[in-house]
């Protein structure tokens, strides 16, 4: 739908790649996502693909995503090269919403579920609150990722990786867990993103200990804007207007985030 | 005499006129309203609404999408409103912009299908009804009479007793011979037919040694599904007087006027619109190209194809 420019496509960690994208984009709100066809006038891939926004490039020049190779579509979007067109339209869906004097920010994310919070994390630092990350990932390659974020003055990081070479050994759900009481007495925060299960524990650690918690999901989807109804999850509650959206919710237009207690878990 | 623009691009389906060929498929263009913001809705022949049921339906588990080569293949389950709800929410926003509002219609009954077609005669707004026989993704109904020529001529003339409106019916490509299909609808009172619906497919996810979607099977759509379109719509156009409407993977106007050149009057553009939400003005852009370029009118194209 519109065009932008790749301004660049930095190999950030083996597989890991940060693009930015200029761009006359609207106001981003963190969470939102854009979607990006991968070759212009391509049929296979066909469909774009969703990307959470990483963060906005500087003097509000476009965006930055950050993405992980793991397909054709992302592989061909490693060989895009500063200066090349890229078709994008956005964004899309409701971010984060900005919680009124929390205690603390907490961010719980997972593998590439990092990516939305970059932005999340300034904004809240710029509000002057206080923040944290729990990140979890296998190894210390992906972990690499969340090199950015230690450079976030005032934001304290916690790394699990699931083998052990870097921070504590195991899961991001088992760092939460632990902090979770602490964190309910400073009246907290919760905002995830990550594998399905993972977000289902933070949901249900929060909700035990009474935090407010906020999940970014992602599903496949073909057309990001609520009308191919493919991203559908079951919602406990109405999570959009009208009767159509009682029992699912569409990840891309009622969410991506969706308050944690109105997720159907199991329905995952 | 010079043709003016419109004359060389306007079609009449059963009544329905459209002032380009290019309509937009039902499943993949919401109620309409959701692409104000993206394409100009008066720059459409017409546009089909996703298929409405007596009741809201709530629609298949999810996974319900997973892409494929060229395509992708999906297992909504027709969630919908209702036609109620269409009526009094959707239809109203569609009021005043200048295009055909076809609204799909589905049952699981065919007291259901003549329900929901009298409240849409009853209704103002709506340019003509397109009987959905064919989706492969609900347990009762659809393919039921979507597969079977003497179901489907019955849900037919029963739709065609309960409203005054062109009626067309919406032919599934999951048989073995399409020709006898469009015949029985035809003799059963059909306006006019349109085809192709999605064709049956399946995703294995090995890793799980499970279906990828949740339904197990789903619908097949897009680019790669399109020259069994064109010839589905080839076949059908020689065996029935009816209007045929073309669809299948339209992605360009190129793909537009092979499904005309091979005997459709209009087309319908689907999967493209979730890649592309102004594809199908592009696609009527193209088409007003090729017409004027090549000194002709649509309907002058409509079948002209050259066998042998």
């Amino acid at each position: 739908m519109s065009e932008a420019v790749v301004a660049h496509n930095r190999l950030i960690a083996p597989g890991y790649y940060r693009m930015g994208l200029q761009w006359k984009s609207p106001g981003v709100t963190p969470g939102q996502f854009i979607m990006l066809r991968v070759s212009a006038d391509s049929l296979d891939p066909l469909l774009r693909r969703p990307f959470g926004v990483y963060d906005v490039l500087r003097g509000a020049k476009g965006i930055e995503i950050l993405y992980r190779v793991v397909g054709r579509g992302t592989k061909i979007m490693s060989t895009l090269r500063p200066g090349d067109m890229a078709d994008i339209f956005g964004p899309l869906g409701n971010g984060f919403p900005a919680v009124k004097d929390p205690g603390r920010a907490v961010m719980v994310a997972g593998g590439m579920g990092i990516a939305p919070f970059y932005m999340l994390a300034k904004d809240i630092l710029k509000r002057g609150e206080n923040a944290a990350l729990f990140y979890g990932a296998r190894g210390r390659t992906d972990a690499a990722i969340a090199t950015d974020f230690r450079k976030l003055k005032g934001l304290k990081v916690e790394v699990a990786t699931e083998d052990g070479s870097m921070g504590e050994k195991g899961l991001v759900t088992d760092i939460f867990g632990k902090k979770a009481v602490w964190l309910a007495g400073e009246a907290s925060v919760v905002y995830a993103c990550g594998p399905s299960g993972m977000l289902k524990e933070v949901a249900r650690i929060s909700k035990k200990n009474g935090l407010r918690c906020f999940v970014s999901l992602e599903r496949a989807m073909a057309c990001g804007i609520g009308v191919c109804l493919g991203c559908a999850v079951r919602t406990g509650k109405t999570a959009g207007k009208g009767t159509d959206r009682k029992k699912y919710g569409m990840v891309c237009s009622d969410g991506p985030v969706f308050p944690g207690e109105d997720i159907e878990w199991e329905s995952l | 005499m010079k043709k003016t623009k419109e004359s060389t691009l306007a079609v009449d389906i059963a009544g329905i006129k459209l002032k380009n060929p290019v309509m937009t498929a039902s499943g993949t263009f919401g109620y309409g309203s959701e692409f104000m913001p993206y394409t100009d809705l008066e720059k459409l022949g017409g546009i089909v609404v996703k298929g409405l049921s007596l009741k809201p339906r709530q629609g298949n588990p999810s996974p319900r999408i997973v892409e494929t080569p060229c395509g992708m293949l999906n297992a909504i389950g027709l969630q919908n409103v209702g036609v109620e709800a269409f009526i009094s929410e959707k239809l109203p926003k569609l009021k005043g912009v200048d295009t055909a509002v076809v609204a799909n219609i589905f049952g699981e009954t065919i007291d259901e299908y003549m329900e929901v077609a009298k409240r849409l005669d009853a209704s103002d707004g709506v340019s003509g009804i397109e009987i959905n026989i064919s989706c492969p993704n609900v347990k009762k109904g659809g393919i039921v009479f979507g597969t079977d020529p003497g179901e489907a001529a019955k849900v037919v003339g029963a739709v065609k007793k309960s409203t005054r409106l062109p009626v067309i019916t919406k032919l599934s490509p999951n048989v073995t011979d399409i020709k006898l299909m469009a015949k029985a609808v035809e003799d059963a009172g059909t306006d006019a037919v349109s085809l192709i619906n999605t064709i049956t497919g399946m995703v294995v996810d090995i890793e799980k040694r499970r279906p990828v979607l949740a339904t197990s099977t789903g619908g097949l759509s897009g680019p790669a599904i399109r020259p069994i379109a064109v010839r589905m719509v080839w076949q059908v156009s020689q065996a029935v007087r009816v209007p045929v409407i073309g669809m299948g993977g339209i992605m360009t106007a190129k793909d537009a006027l092979e499904f005309i050149i091979a005997g459709a009057s209009a087309v319908q553009v689907g999967t493209a619109n979730f890649v592309d939400p102004n594809i199908a003005v592009k696609v009527a852009e193209g088409i007003a190209e090729y017409v004027e370029r090549h000194g002709t009118t649509v309907k002058e194209l409509v079948g002209s194809l050259t066998t042998g």
